[in-house]
């Protein structure tokens, strides 16, 4: 790994135009996507470092009930569930983006997350109730900065206007909800198919 | 084999059966002596803890000497032990001395030169100057009888233009406080109590429960016609299900609300002064099956130093707070043995025990202190007087013997911070899940230490600052001598 590599993710998220532009039509899909699947592991190493070893004052999770791979999954499936619903949308919205484009650019838009909290892991066994409040204003302060960058990441990558990504984003979170209640439906679905076919099995193999 | 040989095996085994059945019934009865109790801790979760109360004996009306209780309702404990129970069936309230030896029936009074008694009377209340205040429910009225048993005055149904026309006075529960007004819980009443003066007159009313609206009842009732809605059940506020009034004369009130608060403690407004500053509000069980329902509190005691106990009569539990708000313990339940109730109405303190009163069954069960629950009392007690270090010692032994307790350990942390021993009172906060206080003895203890290591950490980041110029320095040297051959 080159140090280019990881001065670029750093650059995007300051000057996100010219980085999203670069990502779409200049860099190397490959390096790319590899950085983008990093980026995704660090926010959920992050995540599960923060469950666990946040402060007392701002850590309100029941340790008894911390678990590493569920935590993991509630960082990627909701990505996925986003890059695969956004996906789906701008097919039939005449956008431009390809789904690894979709792809990196979400991860990448998700940078800023893992550089502000990740310090905060640490910093905030430091701290009193009054500080708190720069931890909770630091998070807000990342969340908005990503959702900044997934809406200028969204707009490049499909060649959108302002208006337009705006409104894709908002029925991407429309569709994410569907997406879930298909999942919820198709999974209730097979357990109840399971279910019948072991009890039919059982009756059989009692009664034989 | 021959036969002898496992015979002989046989009975070893059966012997060894008789001794490991002998030593598994020898611990049943010793894990029988007090039941184990639960707490809730932090995350709302059942833990175990260690009984703090236990039933150590059961009287009825036979046993005392005084014909069986029918349906008693009510019991109230005076301050030099007498035990005054409300036999509501049979019309008369009984006395009872400390060592539960009958001291009088009051079945009747004068009342104008002619004999009079009660009716089905609910509720009743002893002043500390001994009078005795009765619910007459039956009869519609409140007697006030003094020590002797004379009539002093009688509360009759009251007029007053904040009083429907149609007003019919049903008085249930009351308390006095050391003013002599009356505070009367009546049956039917949605405005809270019923505030009398001392000479007899209705004042007004105090405490109302605020007015509870479902949402999606309100949204039929939005959709109905006029006359429909006029068929329809009105927003009316919870009724109280039970009062009683602390030496401070501040008015303890449980009610059947699903959805507010279901303890509150009234000042002489009417206003909820309760402190609720535990991890949970007071409220009765916390974890319930939903085909039960939550705690319905139907009694409150207060006891000293602001520990209050109130009685679930779904589950039959009582649950024991301090005057914060903490849950300290849990005792009783539904259930035959000894310790167990059917149809529990009313708790009252005599002492540091604890009487439950049981209405189908027409018993009495006293409660007495385990040493867990000594311990927790004087705790409670030391740190509501002010003293600090008994209160930590007291908190320390209870820790002890219950590790779950997590209210303790802010109990020693305090007294900790007190003494200045910042790094234990952190360490003790961290325990009881006190984020508050934690935060407190964490700013202190960060600020110790960075004062006692101020040399060493300013030397640090001077020589870091240092190493990292010259580093620099040394590293574009290097790249200038690299550069000049080319």
């Amino acid at each position: 790994m080159n140090r280019e590599q990881v001065t670029y993710p750093l650059q995007l998220i300051v000057r996100p135009f010219q980085g999203f532009w670069d990502l779409k039509y200049e860099r190397d899909r490959k390096g790319v996507l590899i950085a983008a699947w990093i980026i995704l592991g660090m926010l959920g190493l992050t995540v599960i470092l923060q469950r666990q070893y946040s402060g007392f004052l701002v850590n309100f999770n029941n340790p008894k009930y911390m678990n590493s791979l569920l935590e993991l999954a509630y960082v990627i499936v909701p990505v996925l569930f986003w890059c695969v619903a956004n996906w789906s949308l701008t097919t039939l919205m005449d956008g431009e983006g390809k789904f690894a484009e979709i792809f990196m650019a979400t991860c990448f838009a998700l940078v800023p997350l893992v550089l502000i909290q990740f310090p905060w892991i640490w910093l905030s066994n430091f701290i009193t109730f009054q500080e708190a409040s720069f931890y909770y204003f630091s998070g807000s302060l990342a969340v908005l900065w990503c959702l900044f960058l997934l809406f200028v990441g969204n707009m490049t990558v499909h060649q959108f206007s302002p208006s337009k990504t705006l409104v894709t984003m908002a029925l991407t979170v429309v569709a994410m909800g569907f997406m879930a209640f298909l999942c919820l439906l198709f999974f209730s679905l097979i357990q109840q198919i399971v279910g019948f076919v072991s009890t039919i099995y059982q009756e059989l193999s009692l009664r034989s | 084999m021959p036969k002898s040989a496992r015979l002989t095996k046989l009975t070893l085994i059966a012997l060894c059966c008789c001794l490991c059945l002998g030593a598994l019934g020898g611990q049943r009865a010793e894990a029988a002596e007090v039941a184990p109790s639960y707490m809730y801790s932090f995350y709302g979760e059942s833990v175990a803890a260690p009984a703090a109360y236990q039933a150590t004996s059961l009287y009825d009306g036979r046993t005392l000497g005084v014909d069986a209780f029918k349906e008693p309702s009510d019991l109230d404990v005076h301050p030099d032990g007498t035990i005054y129970i409300l036999d509501s069936g049979n019309n008369r309230v009984v006395l009872l001395d400390q060592k539960m030896e009958p001291r009088g029936v009051v079945d009747s009074f004068v009342n104008g030169g002619s004999a009079d008694g009660f009716a089905n009377p609910q509720g009743l209340f002893v002043a500390d100057n001994g009078h005795l205040y009765v619910a007459d429910s039956g009869n519609q009225r409140v007697v006030h009888l003094d020590e002797q048993g004379k009539l002093v005055k009688i509360i009759e149904a009251p007029e007053s233009e904040l009083l429907q026309a149609n007003f019919v006075f049903n008085p249930v529960r009351l308390v006095v406080d050391t003013s002599e007004r009356v505070y009367v819980m009546a049956a039917g009443v949605f405005d809270g109590f019923m505030e009398f003066n001392s000479d007899g007159t209705f004042s007004t009313f105090i405490g109302a429960n605020r007015v509870y609206v479902d949402p999606m009842e309100y949204l039929w009732k939005m959709l109905a016609t006029r006359q429909q809605r006029s068929q329809m059940v009105m927003f009316t506020p919870t009724e109280f299900t039970n009062l009683d009034i602390n030496d401070e004369g501040f008015i303890y009130a449980t009610n059947g609300d699903r959805f507010g608060d279901p303890i509150k403690k009234l000042n002489a407004q009417g206003a909820d002064i309760l402190r609720r500053e535990g991890n949970y509000t007071p409220q009765g069980d916390l974890i319930f099956r939903s085909a039960t329902g939550p705690s319905r509190l139907i009694d409150i005691d207060v006891g000293d130093s602001e520990m209050y106990s109130v009685l679930d009569a779904r589950l039959g539990r009582v649950f024991t707070y301090n005057g914060d708000g903490h849950l300290l313990y849990i005792f009783g339940g539904l259930g035959n043995r000894l310790g167990e109730f059917n149809t529990p109405v009313a708790i009252a303190r005599a002492g540091d025990d604890i009487l439950v009163l049981d209405k189908a069954l027409g018993e009495i069960t006293r409660f007495q202190t385990t040493e867990y629950g000594r311990v927790l009392n004087e705790a409670v007690r030391s740190y509501h007087r002010g003293d600090e270090a008994s209160a930590a010692r007291y908190f320390y032994e209870a820790v002890n013997l219950n590790a779950n307790l997590e209210y303790a350990y802010a109990g020693i942390g305090k007294s900790e911070l007190r003494q200045g021993n910042y790094g234990d009172a952190v360490h003790y906060f961290r325990q009881s899940m006190d984020r508050a206080n934690y935060s407190k003895a964490y700013q202190l203890l960060r600020k110790e230490v960075l004062r006692a290591h101020f040399s060493t950490i300013m030397t640090g980041i001077v020589l870091a600052i240092v190493a990292l110029l010259l580093v620099r320095r040394y590293l574009k040297s290097k790249a200038r001598k690299k550069v000049v051959p080319v």
